[in-house]
């Protein structure tokens, strides 16, 4: 049976929150694509992403929310917190608006904390790295405003795609995690997650052995 | 060998006595014998010899019976030899008799094979016949076997298609449907060549066993299907392979996705319900209905809800049809999707009705309508428009659009009816400025909306149509009891404030026109009424009325009534008084404008229309036609100067 793209065990939801202008949009088409978007377009409302990864031989399907940074849909974007398992919270490294990119960071982690499960795993990340010359947000002041508030973090470049793919996949390996120590109820609803309960073969071969007592009555 | 010898010379030397008489035999008998050399004779030294083992003694008797003896010796010698041979003869003789009968016995053989073979002639004859048989008969069955292994199906291939009985499906299903399928289009290769009945029938078989396959793959797929309402639909390959074969059955096809798409519709419906009233797990997130409170964020709950479940269905359609050709399936899953999110009407509807109907307000409304308007064009990149979806979303859109000039409406229709009368201040009234603030609210409200500019135009147009022209009429009603003067700078304020709220938003442009026009013919009409105002006041209106109309008929100007030097002149040193300080007889309303600017023009004009009158009247009193006596001390101020005092 070939492994086709649409075989797989989990279904995580992600979105990814941030300023205008920082590169969300950039960031999930270089995740998905594979390629540097030069000239993208505002995001309307939100857009809409897949990509099958594979954490600890496990198929999964990561189904990413791009919400716009524009303040006016604020309140549209808000409503696609609900049942996020991973928050994906990008700053750009070369705006640095006085100390403001915390306060825009902050909020931004408070409306993350608010409107999403307590399981949400919140990643920071630090777009346009490849802009070193230009940066404004040095590594260790994020750093520090990450651990504070128990985000994981990366530095990461769209253009070179750089850190693009670890930062994905390390927000998935960490909700992987919580679902095996138990701290993620998968069979709640809006968890974020769907779970496939087997994969496809294994469905199989469970019913077969069923259909053939069934047979020998 | 020696004993022959020996005999030879015996011979020889007897011969040679016996020749002696001829040709003296003994000579030559002697020369011989000289002749002879013994030394290289080797016989003769053989015999010699062996002579010499008998003769032992040579004596008289010896030699005499040396002759005998040798003649005896060689007889012994040759009865041993005889002897020896004769055993030899034996035994050849008995070699040549078994070579004979071996000989007889061969013969005898032969002859039996030849009888044999004549026996055997017809059978081998036969055999060979036979044989050449077989082995076409071999050919013929490797021929039928290759052609029942082709146009055939296999014991296990016929058991895989005819399946349990509890209806799972086998893993080889698929590879035996192919064959009945590869097997069935060979059969026209069949029909092209002479073995047509064979082709028939195969066909015609091979068509049975397709239609019960495929109605058994139906069946099971139907069931799989009708299995695929949890949250997370399992999509298997098996299904999608399934699905695959089913195309080339369009109706069974069809079928199929409508039980997938009631299964999921099902689904969707059940969790669209538990997201508005259980939410997620411990209550987190909340139950989108614990925002129903706030209008605008239930409804983009809900909508964003079902944006993202739209989206998730069309990719468990497309993983369900991966394998289908892309024509039929972008085909489909537009329509399965349509069918599927098709439920979730009926309780969205059942929602936004209720929060359109508990009347948030016109600003609220409005909000909604673009909120609806976006979740339209959202859903509708997921959805095609004929969604029964995005139908429920454009009929809510259009419900709250209209439910929202309803109430703008209402509003104006309350303005209309309850007219309330002018302020002491000509000012504006409260009812105008809180429909003003309403205007301000929705127009704004566009602004942080997510609506395409585009859109905007139209909304304005028909929001200001809705609400500037009741004012409007409010104002001209609220007016219409007041004096000339008061109305018109109620009128110009109310229209000032309007106009002043409108100028800050877009595509006004039109009605800033149309307002700017009321307030002019406003501001004229305050403007020849402060004119008039003032000629009455310094009492020139009456010489001023006359002046205009006077024709030279009517004799000169100062021989008409009220028009004497001397009643001109009182008037002249009344109007210089105005000179004097011409705010004084400024009317009240008009410093009551809220406009500066306006003050300043009905001042400005209204001082023109003064100084025009001043000119007609001077030039008429300094007309000599209208003999005047000391005209010039009549109106001792040239228009210029009076241009310079009101300037």
């Amino acid at each position: 049976m070939a492994a086709g793209p649409y075989n797989y065990s989990y279904i995580f939801k992600y979105i990814i929150i941030g300023d205008m202008g920082v590169g969300k949009s950039c960031l999930l088409h270089q995740f998905t694509e594979k390629k540097f978007m030069a000239d993208c377009p505002h995001t309307i409302g939100v857009e809409f992403g897949t990509r099958i990864i594979e954490v600890a031989g496990q198929k999964i399907k990561l189904q990413i929310w791009d919400t716009a940074g524009q303040e006016r849909f604020r309140a549209v974007t808000r409503s696609y917190y609900r049942g996020a398992a991973g928050a994906l919270m990008v700053y750009d490294i070369t705006t640095f608006i006085v100390r403001s990119t915390y306060n825009h960071l902050s909020s931004w982690l408070t409306d993350a904390r608010n409107l999403t499960n307590p399981n949400t795993v919140i990643f920071l990340i630090g777009n346009k790295s490849d802009l070193e010359a230009q940066r404004d947000v040095t590594y260790e002041e994020a750093k520090q405003f990450a651990d504070e508030n128990g985000l994981m973090f990366l530095e990461c470049s769209a253009k070179t795609g750089e850190n693009v793919e670890e930062a994905f996949l390390d927000t998935a390996k960490k909700i992987y995690q919580n679902i095996q120590d138990g701290s993620l109820d998968l069979n709640a609803a809006e968890s974020g997650v769907q779970h496939k309960p087997t994969t496809p073969r294994n469905t199989l071969s469970n019913d077969q052995p069923q259909s053939k007592d069934g047979c020998a009555c | 060998m020696a004993d022959r010898e020996v005999a030879d010379v015996m011979t020889t030397s007897s011969s040679s006595s016996s020749g002696s008489a001829t040709n003296n035999p003994l000579s030559r008998k002697l020369n011989k014998i000289l002749e002879t050399r013994l030394d290289s004779d080797k016989e003769m030294l053989e015999a010699l010899k062996s002579l010499s083992t008998f003769f032992t003694s040579n004596n008289i008797r010896t030699r005499r019976n040396l002759r005998s003896d040798i003649e005896r010796r060689s007889l012994l010698i040759n009865e041993e030899f005889v002897d020896c041979f004769k055993v030899a003869k034996e035994q050849l003789d008995s070699i040549c008799e078994d070579v004979q009968a071996m000989n007889e016995c061969c013969l005898d053989m032969t002859s039996r094979l030849k009888t044999a073979k004549d026996q055997t002639h017809d059978l081998i004859s036969q055999t060979t016949q036979l044989q050449t048989e077989s082995q076409k008969l071999q050919m013929r069955a490797q021929v039928t076997d290759v052609f029942l292994s082709k146009f055939q199906l296999k014991q296990e291939e016929v058991q895989i298609l005819r399946g349990t009985r509890d209806g799972s499906l086998h893993p080889g299903f698929f590879k035996a449907l192919a064959r009945v399928k590869q097997i069935h289009t060979d059969c026209k290769v069949l029909l092209r060549t002479n073995q047509q009945t064979a082709g028939l029938e195969i066909m015609e078989a091979m068509a049975l066993q397709q239609e019960s396959a495929y109605e058994r793959l139906y069946r099971w797929t139907q069931n799989e299907c009708r299995m695929l309402s949890g949250d997370t639909p399992d999509i298997n390959n098996q299904l999608c392979l399934a699905l695959e074969s089913l195309q080339d059955r369009p109706v069974l096809f069809r079928y199929s996705l409508d039980e997938f798409g009631t299964a999921r519709r099902t689904a969707i419906v059940r969790s669209f319900i538990d997201a508005l009233t259980r939410g997620g797990p411990g209550g987190t997130p909340r139950p989108i209905e614990l925002h129903s409170h706030d209008p605008l964020r239930y409804s983009g709950d809900i909508l964003a809800w079902l944006h993202q479940s739209a989206a998730s269905e069309k990719e468990h359609i497309q993983a369900l049809l991966k394998h289908c050709a892309a024509t039929s399936a972008d085909e489909n899953i537009h329509d399965v999707l349509s069918h599927i999110t098709d439920g979730v009407c009926r309780p969205l509807k059942v929602r936004l009705e209720q929060v359109v109907v508990s009347e948030p307000g016109p600003v609220l409304l409005y909000k909604l309508t673009n909120l609806l308007k976006f979740y339209h064009v959202t859903i509708g990149n997921i959805l095609l428009s004929n969604s029964s979806l995005l139908n429920t979303i454009d009929e809510m859109q259009t419900l709250c659009l209209k439910m929202f000039f309803n109430t703008l409406n209402y509003n104006a229709g309350k303005l209309l009816e309850k007219v309330e009368l002018p302020p002491g201040d000509l000012g504006t009234t409260s009812s105008l400025s809180n429909t003003l603030q309403l205007v301000q609210d929705i127009l704004s409200s566009h602004d942080s909306s997510v609506i395409a500019i585009d859109a905007r135009k139209q909304d304005f147009t028909q929001i200001l149509n809705c609400v500037i022209d009741p004012l409007i009429q409010m104002c001209s009603v609220s007016a219409s009891r007041l004096p000339t003067v008061d109305m018109a700078t109620y009128m110009i304020n109310c229209l000032y404030q309007i106009q002043n709220t409108l100028a800050l938003y877009e595509y006004t442009d039109q009605r800033l026109e149309m307002l700017n026009a009321q307030i002019d013919a406003h501001v004229d009409t305050l403007v020849s009424e402060q004119a008039s105002f003032i000629l009455t006041r310094t009492g020139l209106s009456h010489a001023y009325g006359i002046v205009q109309q006077h024709q030279s008929a009517q004799g000169p100007l100062s021989s008409l009534h009220g028009m004497d030097a001397v009643s001109m002149k009182a008037a002249m040193s009344k109007f210089d008084s105005y000179l004097a300080s011409p705010d004084s007889l400024t009317m009240t309303q008009c410093s009551l404008l809220l406009s500066a600017k306006q003050r300043e023009t009905v001042k400005r004009r209204s001082s023109e229309l003064i100084i025009a009158a001043y000119q007609l009247i001077f030039s008429a009193i300094m007309d000599v036609q209208n003999k005047y006596a000391e005209s010039n001390g009549i109106v001792p101020r040239t228009p210029d100067q009076v241009i310079k005092l009101l300037s």
